[in-house]
């Protein structure tokens, strides 16, 4: 209702201007408002330019849409979903309006179900139950879960590095020691150095240069085990006080690395 | 005619005239269709989408600036319309109940895009018309389009409801789902900042002031 007094007046009157230029306000307030515009020179200029306001937006379209292709799309959509016509989501959206009953939860809720990748999938999935039975969705995330990890292992194993040292890739024949000698070694200089040193060439040199060399003195006979640990224990001694070789295979009861050397010149 | 009285509204203050320009066929009419898509007649589906596509997508197309979210908010309303017809009880005016809906569907739409950035919030005005000259309506039309873009989409909704589609405040709270009171008080706001974009409306004195006569 209208106030009585002028600034209550001029005051209500101000809000119903926009329904007073549509011709949209009740017929009593109509002419109370109608009464005050009459002698209020703020309120006449208002309403006319509400006026305005009215008039422009009534501007016929410079476009027109024509509804057809629209309608047609829409009966595709109606009959690619099931017949019948219970659809939470429509409940919601034609029964009264969320913003009066201020529930945040069922605007987001209306506002997921229309995600894009809903509508992409068509109409069906609306109409599909967001329930599941438990046991089936716990069985898909394990396999979910088996899947992703057995791929994982197989990128990490994969994802290894593919390369080898001389040291991991010595073999491990019983009785042989692997060496690497210098490599500007004549074939004079290692026999020499094979000779002074007690040893001789049993395996290689592969691509790598590596050698393998036993004790020339006899090694007590294969079931004498620790004598031939103490021959290899002995030649490896000798081979690393020699300079002209590079690296010597560690024994597997020394504790002795197997550290590179620096090249020393043949000549020295 | 009759008075327009949600279950909410105590507030007599608008009718429910509808205003020849609307477009729309007689409540009485909509009603009609309404009960027969209920049976679902897909003819009067038709009728009933036809009657309402035009103005539905001018109010969107102008609040969105994009026709294709404006056809999907459409056929959205629609597809309630055609899923919920058998719920339609009379409490309201047809057009309020669709209307209700389409704005339900067009706010999220908005809100929606204006997340993904993809309805465009125009930087760049026209000039704004002089008051020296009277100006075309068509050029106020085009300048109010571009004024309309800064306004909150609350505020956006009301003016368009009421300017642009003619509704009465009870339909629009009916509508947007709020307080008589709530309505004005937004209208009053938008048309305040309009007036300030736009001088031609606003006069010499601001629009605030001058409603604190």
């Amino acid at each position: 209702m209208i106030a009585s007094d002028d600034r209550g007046l001029h005051d209500e009157v101000w809000l119903l201007l926009p329904w007073l230029a549509n011709g949209r306000l009740g017929a009593a307030d109509r002419e109370r408002a109608e009464d005050h515009v009459r002698h209020c020179a703020a309120c006449k200029q208002e309403l006319a330019q509400q006026e305005l306001m009215c008039s422009a937006f009534a501007e016929p379209d410079r476009v027109i849409y024509a509804p057809g292709p629209s309608f047609r799309k829409l009966m595709e959509r109606i009959d690619a979903a099931p017949a019948d016509r219970m659809d939470p989501t429509a409940e919601d959206e034609a029964g009264q309006p969320a913003a009066r009953a201020g529930d945040r939860v069922t605007e987001l809720t209306t506002e997921l179900s229309k995600a894009p990748v809903t509508r992409v999938a068509g109409a069906r999935l609306d109409r599909m139950s967001l329930w599941r039975p438990p046991g089936l969705a716990w069985a898909a995330s394990f396999l979910l879960l088996f899947a992703v990890t057995g791929l994982l292992t197989t990128l990490y194993h994969w994802s290894a590095p593919v390369y080898s040292t001389h040291t991991d890739s010595a073999p491990t024949t019983p009785g042989v020691l692997h060496i690497a000698l210098d490599r500007r070694l004549t074939i004079g200089d290692v026999e020499e150095m094979m000779r002074a040193d007690g040893a001789r060439i049993v395996e290689g040199p592969g691509d790598t240069g590596i050698v393998g060399v036993t004790p020339t003195r006899p090694v007590n006979g294969p079931g004498t085990s620790a004598g031939m640990k103490q021959e290899l224990r002995a030649l490896s001694a000798r081979l690393r006080a020699d300079p002209r070789v590079l690296w010597v295979q560690p024994l597997a009861d020394s504790d002795t690395p197997a550290e590179p050397r620096v090249p020393v010149s043949p000549d020295r | 005619m009759t008075s327009v009285r949600g279950p909410h509204h105590s507030e007599p203050t608008c009718s429910a005239a509808e205003p020849g320009w609307r477009g729309g066929a007689s409540p009485a009419r909509e009603a009609e269709l309404i009960a027969l898509i209920a049976k679902g007649d897909r003819r009067a589906f038709e009728e009933l989408y036809h009657l309402y596509h035009r103005r539905l997508a001018r109010f969107l197309t102008r609040l969105t600036r994009r026709y294709d979210v404006a056809e999907e908010v459409i056929n959205d309303t629609f597809w309630i319309v055609w899923r919920k017809a058998a719920d339609f009880r009379g409490d309201s005016q047809p057009s309020t109940w669709i209307l209700g809906i389409a704005y339900r569907r067009a706010r999220n739409a908005f809100r929606a895009s204006a997340r993904a950035g993809s309805i465009e919030n125009l930087d760049a005005h026209p000039p704004p018309p002089t008051s020296d000259e009277p100006m075309r309506r068509e050029e106020l039309r085009d300048w109010l389009v571009q004024a309309l873009s800064q306004l909150p989409v609350e505020q956006r909704l009301a003016v368009e409801l009421c300017y642009e589609l003619g509704y009465s405040c009870e339909e629009i709270s009916e509508i947007m789902g709020c307080p008589v009171n709530t309505v004005k008080t937004r209208l009053f706001h938008a048309r305040a900042k309009l007036q300030k974009l736009l001088p031609v409306l606003g006069g010499s004195a601001p629009s605030d002031e001058r409603g604190r006569k």
